[in-house]
């Protein structure tokens, strides 16, 4: 007689490590019971189990409507490694989907975060910053992790810890920096960011140059990365051999070069031949930053001189499919052909 | 079912038609031969291939793996009952004897609609073919064991497939919504960057262009302040040279008229000369008065000492005598009261005392009086004369 029980040993698709799940609404209620359990081994595979549910947004959404959260934050900072691995494995999971990264920042789980900066455990950091730079890249994200005063430790953090962790702060950083820039100037964020454009990963020159972009578009930003001289190294990597890299570079130039001092410093470095290679590719992902980064250099003198024999180059932009190009390129050779109304004219 | 099976029992084909005469009636799919008797207990596979007993000859009546069809008319049912099992048994069976035509059999999950798809004429001809190949030793069970693994299977096989692969399309769906969301933002973001560049080059050429504009305003201002200012002073100097142009003989007027521009002579005269002429003029004049006053009171001596004389003739010769000597010309209103003083004395102690103290005090008050006015005659005669 055919038994449901086929043999003795369990089929290799049960995994002894995760716990049973309830038949369906139950399955969540269930498991936030067995996380608040007092035995370790339930917990965990309580945890094991809530990884895998956490990829469907309905769980999510039902997850945070139990109240996950809260018990998830007492998890944080228990003692054993396993525990808080697979928390902050749960916590980044939820960050991937909208409504968990609603609920994660209306619960306030930035600020439990922050004490797991300084954790031993590798993976434990590296999730933590997955769920900062999921995070920040919304706008209330970003406000909650400024206002958990996490930008200094950050920043500190950029220079101790492994290179994917590295990119991982970047990425917050340069989302964090767009609103508000003040604390990562006061706590030196310019010069630990100009020498990391020198780093040998692509990934982290790329993303150090978007993160001093993000700085330069701030008034007091612009004025560090001009003191710091950081410009001369930004123009040296508008050669590098990788796009992004160039985008990166060609975009936080744009920013920088808005002021006269990084103007002049700009064409003391002679920005202008590499930027103009990089117009004049088609298919240069760069093309339109380094249009108005050459724009914001014709508006001297000497740059415009410089420009004028060049003007053919912004002719041909002109026909780019991209529209931001195009008129990119008309402003810039409307800037190119001014010409002084009277002696004392300079712009 | 790997085909162990012995050459004797294996249907073969049809042997050649040349073979067989043209006038039997029908052909045999395999020689007519009589079957050994079933086992009771199912020997293992090895077993039967490695020795094979004497077999023994049993009443094919009363073989249980013969087939008794239905007498009735009615057809037997049509091999869609036969399950996935049995057609995969087929096709192994199939296989072996290499028939040329292959048979398309899909799994279309159900076995009834696979039928469709089998050519209708092989049906009839496999399945009765491989019904005897069925009825072997190996394949035989006990009924109450059958269950078919296949069919049994399927709904577990589904649920967990299916679990695994809505898992991983969760998985993945997220990771391409994810993707797409970032390529989004990229792309905005780059636009946003190149705008608010934009935006902020404008800015800062409007910053330079207002700090231009007010230098030179405030140029502008200052030459205009500069040009009124010389004005000013320009007009104020012709203003005041012409103020100033009759300025000295004013001056020169104004001081001769207070008197600056003198005759020293005349100022000589008038400083020393004059005063000192009048200073003698008042002493000469001075000098007459003392006369004039000296001589009245000489002149009021006598008259008050014919006075006294008439009226107090005895008495008044002694005090008068004695009165006469302090009395100069100076010490008359002394005189005048210690003459009084010695009066009421003598008179005191020679008359009644409360009489005589009122007399006496109306005697020197009258006396006081009388010579309190000459004293105040005199003093207003010296008066005029320091007057003067």
């Amino acid at each position: 007689m055919a038994q449901p029980r086929i043999s003795a040993y369990l089929p290799p698709d049960i995994d002894p490590t995760k716990a049973a799940l309830a038949f369906g609404r139950r399955a969540l209620p269930k498991l936030n019971e067995e996380l608040q359990s007092a035995e370790l081994l339930t917990q965990q595979r309580a945890l094991m189990a809530l990884c895998d549910l956490v990829h469907d947004p309905e769980k999510v959404y039902q997850a945070i409507a139990l109240g996950f959260l809260a018990s998830l934050k007492t998890l944080l900072v228990h003692q054993d490694q396993t525990v808080r691995q697979k928390t902050t494995e749960v916590l980044s999971i939820m960050a991937l989907h909208s409504i968990g990264r609603e609920g994660l920042i209306r619960s306030g789980v930035i600020s439990a975060l922050a004490g797991l900066l300084d954790d031993p455990v590798d993976i434990c950091r590296k999730n933590t910053h997955q769920i900062f730079d999921m995070l920040a890249k919304l706008p209330e994200g970003a406000g909650g992790v400024l206002q958990a005063g996490l930008i200094p430790p950050l920043v500190l953090k950029m220079q101790t810890e492994l290179d994917e962790i590295q990119e991982l702060i970047l990425g917050t950083l340069s989302n964090c920096l767009r609103v508000e820039v003040s604390e990562a100037l006061a706590a030196g964020a310019v010069p630990v960011l100009k020498e990391k454009l020198s780093h040998p990963s692509t990934a982290i020159r790329s993303k150090a140059a978007w993160v001093l972009l993000e700085i330069s578009s701030h008034a007091e930003g612009k004025i560090e990365v001009c003191k710091e001289e950081v410009i001369p190294v930004l123009v040296s990597l508008l050669e590098d051999t990788q796009p992004e890299v160039q985008v990166s570079s060609t975009g936080a130039l744009m920013f920088a070069l808005v002021t006269p001092q990084g103007r002049s410093s700009a064409m003391g470095a002679e920005a202008i031949p590499p930027l103009l290679t990089l117009v004049a590719e088609e298919t240069s992902k760069a093309r339109l930053n380094a249009i108005k980064t050459l724009t914001l250099l014709a508006e001297l003198p000497e740059g415009r001189q410089t420009l004028l024999d060049h003007r053919d180059t912004f002719q041909r932009c002109l026909d780019d499919p991209s529209e931001a190009v195009q008129r990119a390129a008309e402003i810039a050779i409307t800037v190119i052909d001014w010409k002084p109304s009277c002696s004392r004219d300079l712009f | 079912m790997e085909p162990t099976m012995e050459p004797a029992v294996l249907p073969v084909r049809a042997p050649e038609p040349a073979d067989v005469p043209a006038d039997v009636p029908y052909s045999f799919c395999s020689q007519p031969r009589s079957l050994s008797s079933r086992p009771k207990y199912r020997e293992q596979p090895k077993a039967a291939e490695t020795e094979k007993g004497p077999l023994s000859y049993v009443n094919i009546m009363f073989d249980p793996r013969v087939v008794r069809g239905n007498v009735l008319s009615v057809r037997p049912s049509p091999p869609q009952v036969l399950g996935f099992a049995e057609v995969h048994h087929a096709t192994v069976l199939l296989e072996s004897h290499s028939i040329p035509s292959p048979i398309p059999l899909r799994l279309k999950g159900r076995g009834e609609h696979g039928e469709k798809y089998w050519p209708e004429s092989l049906h009839r001809c496999i399945f009765d073919q491989e019904r005897q190949s069925l009825w072997k030793a190996e394949n035989m069970f006990m009924c109450r064991q059958l269950f078919d693994f296949d069919i049994e299977v399927k709904p577990i096989l589904e649920v967990l497939v299916g679990k695994t692969v809505e898992q991983a399309l969760l998985e993945v769906m997220e990771e391409e919504e994810l993707a797409q969301l970032w390529s989004h933002q990229r792309a905005f973001a780059e636009l946003r960057n190149a705008e608010f560049a934009e935006l902020q080059r404008l800015e800062e050429q409007d910053r330079r262009i207002k700090e231009e504009k007010e230098r030179r305003r405030l140029e502008h201002l200052e030459k205009l302040r500069k040009q009124r200012e010389t004005a000013e002073k320009i007009a104020a100097r012709a203003f005041a040279q012409r103020y100033l142009a009759d300025l000295i003989p004013s001056v020169f007027n104004n001081l001769h008229d207070s008197g600056f521009f003198y005759d020293p002579i005349e100022r000589d005269i008038e400083t020393e000369f004059l005063p000192w002429l009048m200073s003698e003029v008042e002493e000469t004049l001075q000098k007459k008065v003392l006369g004039r006053t000296m001589l009245d009171s000489l002149i009021r001596m006598v008259v008050e000492k014919r006075l006294d004389e008439f009226s107090h003739p005895p008495p008044s010769a002694q005090t008068n005598a004695p009165s006469e000597e302090p009395r100069t010309a100076d010490a008359a209103p002394k005189s005048g009261e210690a003459d009084a003083a010695d009066q009421p004395v003598a008179e005191e102690e020679e008359t009644d005392h409360p009489v005589a103290e009122e007399e006496e005090t109306d005697h020197p008050v009258a006396e006081e009086e009388e010579t309190d006015q000459p004293v105040a005659e005199e003093e207003e005669a010296d008066q005029p004369v320091a007057e003067e």
